[in-house]
């Protein structure tokens, strides 16, 4: 596991001559065991994306021929659509809500998990089961039953004297259904997090135990930095597929992102414009908008990484 | 021994494809060469509908065993985006049901195929003037199935109880009101509102216009109201919530084109707006006392409700089996026997020897439909003509714009401008 103990693989000496030509027939045997992936990745995600990048220059009702009109979408988008902002808002709010509770519980629940002898894989699929089954359409509208009015978490709830309601038809409320359902996913984090946390050594908490450190002193100085790789891996992971929600949402609304606009996250506004409205163009701006978004956010993690994430290799590494 | 396991590897592969091509085939000989035709079916509707139906692509399978039938169907507001989605694919069904709305866009970008050059399908039975407005550029390109009118289907044996006086034909939307505000504050319906909120429903608007002498539409494809009309509507619709009168607006945000999620169909009102056909769907909710009143009327007592080719039958002008698809749709719109099937379960048949000879034997809800738009015959102006080009998601706006009313997140007024700033710019494409 030490970074000294592997070289990597590709550090091979320089071919030479015959075998020279060796690789090429390696290479060759390469791209005819990889052109599934290679036809299947051109065919149906860079082609397909190329032709929404010319669809996002153009007015495209999906019955007449595609009509271009420059930056139209985009500056429509930008300057005169308040519901495209209203989308925005409506998705900055649900990733700041579900991420860190969703990444907070799975942490929790993986250092509940790592000290528990009996029973391990039953509990470590127990929680990851939600992960399973979220996904699903059946399971959103499910939860869509459950948070209705006269549904069993308004019963529940009405039954302690909290009278809400349905979740689902308040706006303010709705978007928490929204977010508490990928919250309740939280197995592969979970995983991810455990399998971290495995990794730490036992030595660094026996070392603190001995000069008498308490558990959150552990916790703190011990299991954050060296767990902050993992940490920030599923922050970016958990974040990038926070943006693009959609599922939850669309099924706890009936397709239709309300009350009043409220879980009509950007993904599902999107699907609104091009499918209920037959605004294709538009919509292949606003999916290129979302991409565009999504990766700076995901840049502005990466730099800041440098100030939070420990990488212990790092410090072998600078020691050599 | 190693290169043993190779060879069989390899060998068991090649079976494993060789299966695969053979399996591919099998399907291909089932759908051409075989001889047995398959033609993909869709439309929207209730469960009612559905049973309907498979029970008459039942009969005409039995009847023509080389073509099978497969079917699907879903509730509008899914069934229009599915549909639009595979027609501009080029995957649009063999057969579909289209709305009023569709037709025009459908037509004129060479989705559907043109009916009239197919003999199979006769049309001399079918009303004239609904003939025609299957008609786009001289061409028939969609069949009317039937026509249908609006309605206020509503709980009879509940209103009788709470005592409100029975709608009549004249009715205005005053009387209606009244009626709407004694049923939510009668005890007998028990905690139960008078009606579904009519601010949501863009149908019961342009309903409320023609009682007024406006229109949606003008003839030369223009808005026919200003944001003042649409802004009067809307408040006396808020008036109407907030004395209790119509649901708040957690009921009406639930609604998505199906009978089960409206106030009625959740037992949360006495009465709802809805056409006449698909409100078969409330009866084995509501139960026996369902009744259907007719549409209020204006001040002066113009009517505002009329009739409108309820859907049509249109073919894929892609279809590989056109005649196959003008034998089944003339099966469905002329035979007698499918007729007895389909009652009205998508309206009073345009068919006019089905309408005389088949409809009087029917019973249930058929019956009911039957005589509710017997009474306003001869009694209704003219509909108006097919809605124009980019119209089709408006009706969306419309509801979406009334929940920032009924959320209180915005005026009247403020919804008002905001729709008709959209409407026109949807016209305009």
């Amino acid at each position: 596991m030490t970074a000294t103990a592997t070289r990597p693989p590709d550090a091979a000496p320089p071919a030479t001559g015959g075998k020279r030509a060796r690789k090429r027939e390696r290479q060759g045997a390469a791209w005819v065991f990889l052109s599934p992936w290679v036809i299947g990745a051109t065919v149906l995600t860079l082609l397909p994306m190329a032709v929404s990048l010319y669809l996002s220059f153009t007015d495209y009702n999906m019955f007449d021929a595609p009509r271009w009109i420059g930056f139209r979408n985009y500056t429509q988008m930008f300057t005169e659509d308040p519901r495209y902002w209203r989308s925005v808002t409506t998705t900055l709010t649900y990733v700041v809500i579900a991420v860190p509770l969703q990444l907070a519980l799975a942490l929790a629940v993986a250092i509940a998990l790592k000290s528990v002898k009996r029973g391990k894989g039953f509990y470590r699929s127990a929680f990851y089961a939600p992960s399973l089954l979220g996904a699903s359409m059946s399971i959103a509208l499910v939860w869509r039953a459950i948070f209705n009015d006269g549904g069993s978490v308004d019963n529940l709830l009405s039954g302690m004297g909290i009278d809400i309601g349905g979740w689902i038809n308040k706006p303010g409320w709705a978007i928490l259904s929204v977010a508490l359902l990928t919250i309740w996913q939280f197995g592969a984090p979970m995983v991810i997090f455990l399998a971290g946390l495995q990794q730490i050594p036992a030595e660094l908490y026996e070392a603190a135990a001995v000069d008498g450190a308490s558990w959150w002193r552990q916790f703190r100085s011990i299991t954050i930095p060296m767990l902050s790789p993992v940490l920030f891996f599923n922050l970016v992971l958990q974040m990038i597929q926070a943006f693009q929600v959609f599922t939850p949402a669309f099924a706890v609304s009936a397709g239709k992102g309300g009350p009043a606009d409220s879980t009509l996250v950007y993904t599902l506004y999107l699907y609104d414009r091009g499918f209920t409205a037959s605004h294709m163009g538009y919509a292949s701006a606003m999916a290129w908008v979302l991409l565009l978004a999504i990766g700076l956010v995901t840049a502005v993690l990466f730099r800041t990484s440098r100030a939070w994430v420990f990488y212990a290799n790092d410090t072998n590494e600078g020691g050599r | 021994m190693r290169g043993n396991g190779t060879r069989t590897s390899l060998a068991l592969a090649l079976v494993l494809t060789l299966g695969g091509t053979l399996t591919g085939c099998g399907g291909d000989g089932g759908g051409g060469s075989g001889g047995k035709v398959s033609l993909r079916f869709t439309w929207w509707g209730n469960p009612d509908r559905a049973a309907r139906t498979d029970k008459a692509v039942e009969l005409f399978e039995q009847r023509h065993p080389d073509i099978d039938i497969a079917t699907s169907f879903a509730g509008f507001d899914t069934y229009k985006a599915k549909l639009a989605t595979q027609a501009a694919g080029g995957d649009a069904p063999d057969v579909m049901q289209l709305d009023y709305r569709q037709i025009n866009q459908y037509a004129t970008s060479g989705i559907l195929l043109d009916l009239g050059e197919h003999p199979q399908l006769r049309t001399s039975e079918i009303d004239k003037g609904l003939l025609a407005t299957g008609v786009v550029d001289g061409k028939q390109y969609a069949l009317p199935v039937a026509r249908g009118t609006e309605t206020v289907v509503y709980d009879a044996a509940l209103w009788r109880k709470a005592g409100v006086p029975e709608p009549t034909l004249t009715w205005t939307w005053d009387d209606w009101a009244d009626a709407m505000r004694r049923l939510s504050a009668s005890k007998a319906t028990r905690g139960r509102v008078g009606s579904t909120d009519l601010g949501q429903s863009e149908d019961v608007f342009e309903i409320w216009l023609r009682s007024r002498g406006k229109a949606l539409y003008t003839k030369d494809e223009k808005l026919g109201f200003t944001a003042d009309d649409l802004t009067r509507y809307w408040e006396w619709c808020t008036k109407l919530r907030k004395e209790g009168a119509v649901v708040p607006a957690e009921q009406t945000t639930q609604m998505d084109g199906t009978v089960e999620n409206t106030p009625l169909g959740r037992l949360k009102s006495v009465s709802d707006f809805n056409w006449d056909a698909p409100s078969s769907g409330f009866a084995p909710i509501v139960g026996e006392g369902l009744k259907l009143a007719p549409m209020p009327v204006g001040e002066d007592g113009t009517p505002g409700q009329y009739f409108k080719p309820s859907m049509f039958f249109g073919a894929s002008a892609k279809t590989a089996h056109p005649k196959q698809a003008a034998q089944f749709i003339d099966f469905l719109l002329n035979d007698k026997e499918a007729g007895a099937i389909l009652g009205a379960t998508r309206g009073i048949p345009a068919n006019d020897a089905m309408r005389q000879d088949v409809l009087p034997k029917l019973e249930g809800f058929d019956q009911v439909v039957s005589t509710y738009q017997k009474q306003f015959e001869g009694k209704l102006k003219d509909p108006p003509p097919a809605p124009p080009k980019g119209d089709a998601s408006l009706q969306s706006t419309f509801s979406r714009d009334y929940d920032q009313v009924s959320y209180e997140r915005m005026s009247p007024r403020e919804a008002a401008e905001n729709y008709i700033t959209e409407a026109k710019a949807e016209l305009r494409r």
